[in-house]
């Protein structure tokens, strides 16, 4: 199947007829040198509208991708409008588990967009390779530059500022590519005040301030062996959460592996890539800034993951596989501690992770064999055991007497599709079958607020697998002008987890209205459908439309939450020499079918209009490129289906960028 | 190498956090001591015999206190198997009057371990103006001793161990105290508590000899039951409960047995409402179970305060 990263690659430099180009299979080293050189010049993060994108906003620009934003900072990508309990996150295949109980920090916040290459999202069972998942994957894929480059020092700075919130940014990478050694590195700043909605009122509590740095070395100990060690620190300080009762004081990620690659020149087997990883992650969240409160709290939580993957990649004429262990050990605590009235009183504790460790084996595999050249047949599947322990089990055993401590659960997953090519045709069809255990909110959370619906969440050590069955097509039609393709997918999901409310015990944050508990539903159904399309209406102008349908019922035929109305995405791009030209028109539709039984009102229709130009010119060898743009030129006043309490968008937002690149 | 040692750096130095880690059954620690050990608290002669009454921890506290008697032959350093052993605890208040508290009058001989069983339900601490004294008696070779033994009775430090005393809708007067758990955790917790009624004399003091057991007769009710709903009665928690909380009931050790779930520590309330066996209220009222976010929870009228 392919790649949704492609899409990514369809870059406003016009280049989009090459986007085949990064699929070429990775045959023996040399090419594999060759094809990185290509796609270094081509996976870049950056959407159409804007070339100095945060790593949100570029999710944002994948049809799959839809967010739950609770401010202007961290947003929880959904993949196949499921939440992200149900897709497999990692950075460079390496498990990463955020350290908040309220999502505040999904791991794409703990990255920057100038240490990584591309992302890759895998849709369904197809993304099981990296453990199991319902949704699908999103891989981040970091920056490594190839050995032996001609070109031996490299990098780029980018600094830009955007109006409405008054951010500034400061972006700096830079490689060396020697035969032996090589060496990326990179450094951000990033600091926003507030920012305004579409009647020009200040959203409180939406600024944010973030550093990121990463280190990758690699060395190459024989023509054919290299080893490399990477790391990343992230740190985002005073981030305001508009949307929930607090703010962040601090979070520090530090993500670090040690990889040894081994290829071959000959044989079955072609490439093996075996890293052994480390992160941890701190997470303080603050309410002194929200003097309203009634009640003050610290909620301190802390996530610790160690782990292998080990890959190996095969090839045989017109089969090629590739087969990946993925082994990994991760220790969630997550603490709350209320203040009485009277401070010299004693405060009140508990854990919302009572010490979590989870362990997951998998083995997991991805085979394709062109059976011709017209049609090609990909299949696959995951074995995993995933192992949970509750070290204050006693917590859990309030609401559910008798739970177990230790769980083992076996985790398998099978997919299958079928792709056919007829002359400019592409047609695909495929199934899959996977399991998902559930997360540590789902299972072990304790009173976890969740300050959409306003309820306590409370976990169960004892639920079942989620059971996905999954079926999708596409169809596409391709010629030199233009290109349409229609995909769908449709997931019948059997236990599906979701909070219900509990008729037991009684709040524990003030605002709440009540406790809920995580319960399977008998299943649930998801349906999305995507239509893009493209049309090169002159040689310099280009037109592209995608189209979003999605519906999702619980087993009562009730609407699920967090699922994308009907949504559409148009943009013209026109360039000439070294200007460039593009505007684009987004919205959805008035959202039909909300929830009000899990906390969503109707969200109103909404359109915005971006638009955007960039020059690129030489001063003496470096490429600098310039960029101004407007998004949501109209002011509109909105917010979207998922944005948490309702809290209205950005409104009109001017931004300028300059890039350099040498 | 180097490389090595980066990395290796890098991995220390994430290890420390910034912020410590709560560690959490500590700091349950430092609010509740839990005493298991019987002590040696108060010892006297009587001829030969030595009478040492054991406590946990070897102190008397206001409450619920279990207690192992044991006497000795101070000659041959022998346990002695006494007989007819009685014990009864007396406080002298300020304005002269006597009273006694909950206890068990007649011990009972655990022969594992060769001593005598009781309980006392220390209603008051010892104070200047009052004082306890033990009325022991038991008999050796047909030969009855009697010992009279000045006992202080001192606070008790940890609330989870309260007591509460009251008179019941029958006029009659009752105390409740909890017995166990010593230290709670943030689970399922069993509670054990004592409910006793002072039997009011029917007789008159006889002339004579001091203390007249009649006169100070208390028993354990029995058929009882206690209905729970604890809750947190701080303002901020707006008067939070907890799910699967059980009533206490009597179970064949004669003490009342139920389950509390406290969901964080802190300051608790245990709202209580006391109905006889008939399941007729003798005291304690319903709370409201509305959330009241800033207001402190309304406590029944019968309840016992715990903390830890």
């Amino acid at each position: 199947m392919k790649k949704l990263s492609v899409i990514f690659l369809v870059l406003f430099l016009g280049m989009n007829a090459n986007a085949q180009d990064a699929e070429t299979p990775r045959d023996t080293s040399k090419h594999l040198e060759e094809v990185k050189i290509i796609g270094i010049a081509k996976r870049k993060i950056e959407t159409e509208m804007k070339m100095a994108v945060s790593v949100d906003e570029f999710l944002a620009s994948s049809e799959n991708i839809s967010f739950i934003k609770r401010g202007a900072y961290a947003w929880e990508p959904l993949l196949n409008n499921m939440s992200s309990e149900r897709s497999t996150l990692t950075i460079d295949g390496m498990h990463i588990f955020g350290a908040c109980t309220d999502k505040m920090d999904p791991i794409t916040s703990y990255v920057e967009s100038n240490n990584l290459s591309t992302i890759d999202i895998k849709s369904g069972q197809e993304g099981s390779l990296h453990g199991a998942t319902v949704g699908g994957s999103i891989d981040l894929k970091r920056k490594s530059t190839p050995f032996g480059l001609e070109k031996k020092f490299s990098g780029a700075y980018q600094t830009g500022f955007e109006f409405n919130n008054n951010q500034f940014y400061n972006l700096a990478n830079a490689s060396y590519a020697g035969d032996k050694l090589v060496a990326d590195g990179s450094i951000s700043f990033r600091k926003a005040d507030n920012y305004y909605d579409g009647n020009e009122d200040e959203i409180r509590h939406s600024q944010y301030n973030k550093f990121n740095t990463s280190l990758g070395l690699a060395y190459k100990i024989s023509p054919l062996s290299s080893v490399r060690v990477e790391a990343i620190f992230d740190q985002a300080k005073d981030v305001g959460y508009p949307a929930l009762p607090m703010d962040l004081w601090l979070s520090r990620a530090i993500i670090t592996s040690a990889s040894y690659k081994q290829l071959f020149e000959e044989g079955f087997v072609r490439v093996w890539d075996t890293k052994l990883y480390f992160n941890a992650i701190e997470h303080y969240m603050d309410d002194t800034t929200r003097p309203e409160n009634l009640v003050h709290m610290d909620m301190p939580g802390w996530s610790t993951t160690y782990g292998l993957v080990s890959k190996i990649n095969l090839q045989e004429d017109r089969y090629s596989s590739e087969i990946q262990l993925n082994a990994y050990g991760n220790t969630s605590i997550a603490e709350m501690r209320m203040y009485p009235q009277d401070r010299s009183k004693r405060t009140m504790f508990a854990y919302s992770w009572p010490w979590v460790t989870t362990r997951y084996t998998g083995l997991s595999m991805n085979n394709s064999w062109e059976i011709s050249d017209k049609s090609q047949l990909n299949f696959g599947g995951s074995l995993g055991l995933n192992y949970n322990y509750s070290k204050y089990v006693e917590f859990n055993w309030i609401f559910y007497p008798g739970a177990s401590q230790k769980k083992n659960r076996l985790l398998p997953g099978l997919h299958a599709s079928y792709e056919l090519n007829i002359n400019q045709f592409d047609f695909s069809v495929g199934t899959g079958y996977g399991h998902r255990a559930p997360s540590v909110s789902e299972a072990y959370g304790y009173y976890i607020y969740n300050s959409f619906d306003r309820y306590d969440y409370i976990g169960n050590p004892d639920l079942k697998n989620e059971i996905s069955y999954e079926a999708n097509a596409s169809a596409g039609f391709k010629n030199e002008k233009m290109s349409i393709e229609a995909k769908a997918n449709y997931f019948h999901i059997q236990n599906y987890i979701i909070g219900r409310i509990l008729s037991l015990g009684s709040p524990m944050n003030y605002q709440s209205v009540g406790v809920k508990g995580y319960t399977s539903l008998d299943h649930a159904k998801l349906f999305n459908l995507t239509i893009n399309a493209n049309y090169d209406i002159l040689q310099h102008l280009h037109w592209k439309g995608v189209l979003n349908y999605a519906r999702a019922t619980d087993d009562k035929d009730g609407n699920l939450p967090f699922i994308r109305p009907l949504s559409y995405q148009t943009s013209l791009h026109f360039m000439h020499k070294g200007f460039s030209v593009q505007t684009s028109l987004n919205g959805d539709f008035k959202q039909d079918n909300y929830s009000p039984e899990y906390g969503e009102d109707q969200t109103p229709a909404y359109m915005i209009w971006n638009i955007s130009g960039d020059y690129t010119f030489n001063i003496k060898n470096v490429k600098t490129v310039l960029q101004v743009g407007a998004e949501n030129i109209f002011n509109e006043y909105y917010s979207t289906y998922a944005d948490w309490g309702n809290i209205p968008r950005m409104g009109r937002n001017i931004f300028t960028s300059l890039k350099f690149n040498f | 190498m180097k490389r090595t040692i980066f990395f290796l750096a890098v991995c220390c130095a994430v290890m420390s956090c910034t912020k410590d880690k709560t560690d959490y059954e500590a700091e349950i620690d430092t609010i509740v001591t839990e005493h298991n050990e019987f002590k040696e608290a108060f010892a006297i002669n009587s001829e030969e015999y030595k009478i040492s009454i054991e406590a946990l921890n070897g102190t008397f506290y206001k409450g619920y206190n279990e207690i192992r008697l044991k006497i000795t032959n101070t000659l041959t350093n022998a346990k002695v198997n006494a007989s007819a052993v009685t014990f009864l605890p007396i406080i002298t208040q300020a304005d002269g009057s006597t009273i006694s508290c909950p206890h068990r009058y007649n011990l009972q001989y655990m022969s594992d371990d060769s001593y005598f069983s009781g309980y006392s339900v220390f209603t008051a601490e010892s104070n200047t103006n009052e004082s306890w004294q033990l009325y022991i008696s038991f008999t050796v070779s047909n030969q009855t001793y009697t010992v009279k033994l000045p006992v202080t009775v001192q606070e008790q430090p940890n609330k989870n161990l309260n007591m509460t005393t009251f008179t019941g809708a029958d006029n009659e007067q009752y105390f409740i105290a909890l017995i166990s758990p010593q230290k709670p955790n943030v689970a399922e917790n069993e509670l054990i508590a004592g409910i006793y009624k002072f039997n009011k004399p029917t007789n008159s003091p006889p002339p004579g000899t001091f203390p007249d057991p009649s006169q100070f007769s208390y028993n354990e009710v029995s058929g009882y039951t206690l209905l729970l709903d604890p809750r947190m009665p701080e303002p901020s928690m707006g008067n939070h409960s907890s799910p699967n909380n059980k009533n206490l009931t009597q179970q064949s050790d004669g003490l009342y047995h139920g389950v509390v779930n406290y969901t964080m520590t802190g300051n608790w309330t245990l709202n209580l409402i006391m109905l006889n066996e008939n399941g007729q209220i003798l005291k304690g009222t319903k709370v409201p179970g509305d959330f009241t976010p800033g207001v402190e929870g309304a406590k029944s009228e019968l309840y016992i305060d715990i903390l830890f």
